[in-house]
């Protein structure tokens, strides 16, 4: 089986336009959650969002002005992390080189705009000799849930497998762990693997709303209203954005030379079978335990885990318990942190962008914190590197945890890259 | 005027080179849209308008002349017999 080395890694995120401000304004706690704009509020004046740092659309070559926010975002993501690998023309082993994306909600964007068009044209009576039906010929293209994967594919020239995986908040998680999959097995030398989501649109956080999920504002300071593991959570915040990663086989990486930034060690998934919604243990403690043993890591080898730590009572509380059945007595000594907090939860990007930000705190040594967390749950008591960054620490390994609604749950590992 | 609209787009949109329109057998197939190129195309006419040109791909065949004079028949049609009033210079408002 084939060593698989982590070589680019790209973010476009509510922290930040790019990986190395991203993961700056992680480390400095700087939370981009605020109130909904106008038009959302205006219906829903209670909605939090946590909306990308940049327009996506301000850093791309014009003809992908009419694409789906998603599928910008993706772009903008794998661009940075294509260059960081050094690979900016298509590559000569193109058929051998793949692109995976996850996403849980492909052309919201998209979609939400086609219901705006009708209905607006429906009862402008300006507009009466108009007929609402006429939409833009491309809509289905720009809202099919693999526009980000084909597009990629096609700007880069990339002619191996290309996958898109639609598992909620686990998506980018289990499409990293299935790129990983594919190389490791020789199925693929490389991929280019994605994590896209771009759904802050007025429908999509009505229904949001409806499901109560969502974070109450904070009444003094509406940027710190999403706060996992504390005792005053009040649940989580939407994100958008993406984040991207280079992945090829040690034997490519020799002859190309890269900077190696990790080793991927391991993957996990599991399905619980049971609820809809409700996380459980038994199916937590399986993605975690495969992906240590993929690793050939034993629980006290890693050193940091990035929790899914949504700030639900429900998902918080099970989460540490099935970090201290995996890690045992070795869980006291794991620094777990939830960066959520800061940009809100990515759904369909989330695995990869916090998978990202874990493989940043592994090289540089300093470990994101848990924002917001002054009053800890009790049944909440791990090592959750509460409110500010802890600098100067010799991580070995990391874990990113992604538990989707539909019980999915994903677990990825990366250690360091001993050449 | 239906021409400058879709002259706009083609230029400013389309990347078409705008000498291309000095030529006055100019056919479409020189415009070297795709399928999709064409479609994109029509629905700056039909977003203006507000109604779905039929048959498009029959205009691959045409010259330009002959594609707008059809367009602009099928928008006297859809307005019933009123000529075409768009002003080209708010085509891309």
């Amino acid at each position: 089986m084939n060593k698989v080395l982590i070589t680019g890694l790209g973010v476009i995120c509510p922290l930040g336009a790019d990986k190395h401000s991203s993961f700056a304004s992680a480390l400095a706690a700087r939370s981009s959650i605020g109130p909904a704009p106008a038009d959302i509020a205006s219906r829903l004046p209670h909605v939090l969002v946590a909306p990308a740092a940049v327009d996506p659309e301000a850093l791309l070559d014009k003809k992908y002005s009419g694409l789906d926010r998603a599928t910008q975002f993706a772009l903008v993501a794998a661009h940075e992390a294509m260059t960081d690998a050094g690979i900016t023309t298509p590559p000569t082993d193109a058929t051998r080189f793949g692109v995976f994306v996850g996403i849980g909600f492909g052309g919201a964007q998209t979609v939400d705009g086609l219901y705006t068009r009708f209905f607006s044209l429906l009862h402008d009576p300006t507009q009466a000799h108009k007929n609402p039906a006429v939409m833009h010929p491309l809509s289905v293209p720009r809202m099919m849930a693999n526009a980000a994967a084909a597009t990629v594919s096609m700007r880069y020239g990339l002619q191996g497998q290309s996958s898109t995986y639609s598992i909620a908040c686990a998506s980018s998680a289990v499409a990293i762990g299935d790129a990983f999959r594919a190389i490791r097995h020789g199925y693929l030398d490389a991929a280019v693997v994605i994590g896209t989501e771009a759904m802050l649109t007025a429908g999509s956080l009505m229904a949001w709303n409806a499901l109560r999920v969502m974070a109450k504002p904070d009444p003094a300071d509406p940027a710190r209203s999403c706060r996992p593991f504390a005792l005053d959570r009040t649940g989580f915040v939407l994100g958008e954005g993406a984040a991207a990663l280079v992945m090829e086989s040690q034997a490519r990486a020799a002859i190309r030379r890269p900077a190696v930034l990790a080793e991927m060690g391991g993957y996990g998934c599991s399905s619980d079978a049971e609820h809809l919604t409700a996380p459980s243990v038994v199916g937590q403690v399986s993605a975690m335990r495969q992906a240590l043993a993929e690793a050939h890591l034993v629980p006290q080898q890693v050193q940091y885990l990035n929790a899914h730590g949504t700030a639900t009572e429900a998902g918080d509380v099970i989460e540490t318990q099935s970090i201290r059945t995996v890690f045992g007595r070795s869980a006291d000594r794991l620094a777990v942190s939830s960066t959520k907090a800061l940009h809100g939860h990515l759904i369909g990007a989330g695995g990869a962008l916090e998978f990202v930000l874990s493989i940043m705190a592994m090289n540089s040594g300093s470990l994101p914190p848990t924002a917001h967390l002054e009053k800890p749950d009790p049944r909440c008591d791990l090592d959750f590197v509460p409110l500010q960054a802890r600098h100067g620490c010799h991580v070995e390994a990391v874990m990113s945890n992604s538990f989707a609604f539909g019980g999915s749950n994903a677990s990825l590992l990366a250690r360091r890259h001993v050449p | 005027m239906l021409e400058g609209l879709i002259k706009n787009y083609l230029i400013s949109n389309a990347g078409v080179d705008p000498a291309k329109f000095d030529n006055p057998e100019l056919q479409v197939s020189d415009l070297e849209l795709d399928s999709l190129g064409l479609i994109e195309m029509l629905f700056e006419v039909e977003d203006q308008f507000g109604f779905q040109i039929v048959e498009p791909m029959r205009y691959l065949t045409l010259s330009f002349e002959e594609m707008v004079a059809d367009i602009e028949a099928a928008v006297r049609d859809h307005d019933a017999g009123q000529s075409p009033t768009h002003d080209a210079t708010k085509a891309n408002d």
